[in-house]
């Protein structure tokens, strides 16, 4: 286990007053906060400056935290003596179990086993004679392709979990669960594992896993709910004349969709209930993109100029009359 | 891998979570969702609190709001505003998306 400056963390001196550590606290979670920051381990980050400000924040804990820094650089290998804690009265706010999996071993090891034992307020007093109480529960995202709201999928995930040790100390375990994802998911939709948060106290049961759904980008399709949007080229005169077009959907179909004669670029067709599956099903919106062919060889000039002759067209003579015509 | 060892997730459809469930997956006591509901900073989903169901998007726009209030030690009021904003920036930045402007 590596030491932890949390001061260097939060970037404040190790006399910072309460006052500065709050601002300097705040100032960094406004830049790494994962609602917020585009900064690529922004998340990480905010879990390192949540642990560090539930120490410093907390005079009780800052103070057995000092004692015990005393001569230790960050990342130094690190094994707190027994009995550390000796004399200190933690009797501040405790965190969660789902906290708890976030913040580091070196947190764990140090505070994880305030209350454990000793009767004070923590999550980890599972001892307790008689007291019973649902488990924790926990939060985890899983990123999916758009194909697998089609077919499901199979997904590995790995999870911290905080675990009493024999001797009341707490450890956090890697715990890997294979999950299947049932056909039919959207973005931003939660997955329920019943049972797979945090253990029960006493004979309670455990708290339950919840899987935030998010899609990787596609290629050609955007989900909006259940409902699928994609862009649907066409030649002019399919656009014209009307057409039968072939659309490959993502489950590796393909869906004949009539265009009506005369559709322009930019108009929307909808064929309900062929979007993700669910109950109901999403729509699949196609909007019409009329692509050009080059004017790359004589007879396609020819072509061109056949139609710029015969057909009398102004594209814009819906604009006659405005300054920007 | 043996199939027993797959565990089968079930997806939570709209209106599905109960006034417990959403406190214990936001790690709050129940009374935290009732004041925000009775405050208009969540929505209303139903007649009594008995009777209320919360979506997926209930449980993440609380903990949003938790996040704000916690870490920022933010008001109720200011959290929700904030979230308020963040679903607007999710929904222009999908149709950005959707618009070809990655």
């Amino acid at each position: 286990m590596q030491f932890k400056d949390y001061y260097q963390t939060l970037g404040v001196a190790r006399d910072a007053t309460a006052d500065q550590i709050k601002k300097a606290f705040r100032g960094l979670a406004r830049k790494y906060h994962p609602d917020v920051s585009k900064e690529p381990n922004a998340e990480a980050r905010m879990k390192e400056l949540n642990e560090a400000n539930a120490v410093l924040s907390d005079p009780e804990k800052r103070a057995a935290y000092d004692r015990l820094a005393q001569g230790h650089r960050p990342g130094e290998e690190f094994r707190p003596p027994p009995d550390w804690d000796a004399g200190f009265e933690f009797s501040g706010r405790g965190f969660s179990d789902s906290e708890a999996a976030d913040f580091s071993d070196f947190f764990a090891e140090l505070f994880g086993r305030m209350g454990a034992g000793r009767g004070r307020e923590g999550a980890f007093r599972r001892q307790d004679a008689g007291f019973e109480a649902r488990g924790e529960d926990h939060h985890a995202k899983i990123v999916l392709d758009l194909e697998d709201a089609w077919r499901g999928a199979l997904r590995q995930i790995s999870l911290r979990v905080p675990r009493l040790d024999a001797q009341g100390r707490v450890v956090l375990d890697t715990r890997t669960l294979d999950v299947q994802i049932p056909k039919g998911v959207r973005e931003g939709q939660l997955i329920r594992l019943a049972g797979q948060g945090s253990p029960g106290l006493g004979r309670g049961p455990p708290g339950d896993l919840f899987l935030e759904v998010h899609f990787q980008p596609h290629s050609r399709f955007h989900a909006a709910g259940r409902d699928l949007l994609v862009d649907l080229p066409v030649a002019p005169w399919e656009a014209a004349l009307g057409a039968v077009i072939p659309v490959a959907l993502p489950d590796g179909s393909t869906l004949k969709v009539r265009i009506p004669a005369g559709a322009q670029s930019g108009r929307q067709l909808v064929v309900r209930g062929r979007g993700i599956p669910g109950s109901p099903p999403g729509d699949l919106e196609l909007t019409v993109r009329v692509v050009l062919p080059p004017a790359d060889t004589p007879r396609a000039k020819e072509l061109y100029e056949t139609m710029a002759r015969e057909l009398q067209f102004d594209p814009r003579a819906a604009n006659r009359g405005r300054a920007d015509a | 891998m043996h199939e027993d060892d797959v565990l089968i997730g079930v997806l939570l459809e709209d209106a599905c979570l109960t006034l417990d469930e959403l406190s214990r997956a936001c790690s709050v006591p129940p009374d935290w969702v009732i004041e925000h509901v009775r405050e208009g900073l969540l929505s209303v989903p139903g007649e009594s609190p008995a009777a209320w169901r919360f979506s997926s998007r209930d449980l993440w726009r609380a903990r949003q709001m938790l996040r704000f209030e916690r870490d920022f030690e933010a008001a109720p009021e200011l959290a929700a505003l904030v979230a308020d904003l963040f679903e607007e920036l999710d929904d222009l930045r999908a149709r950005l998306r959707r618009a070809g402007y990655d």
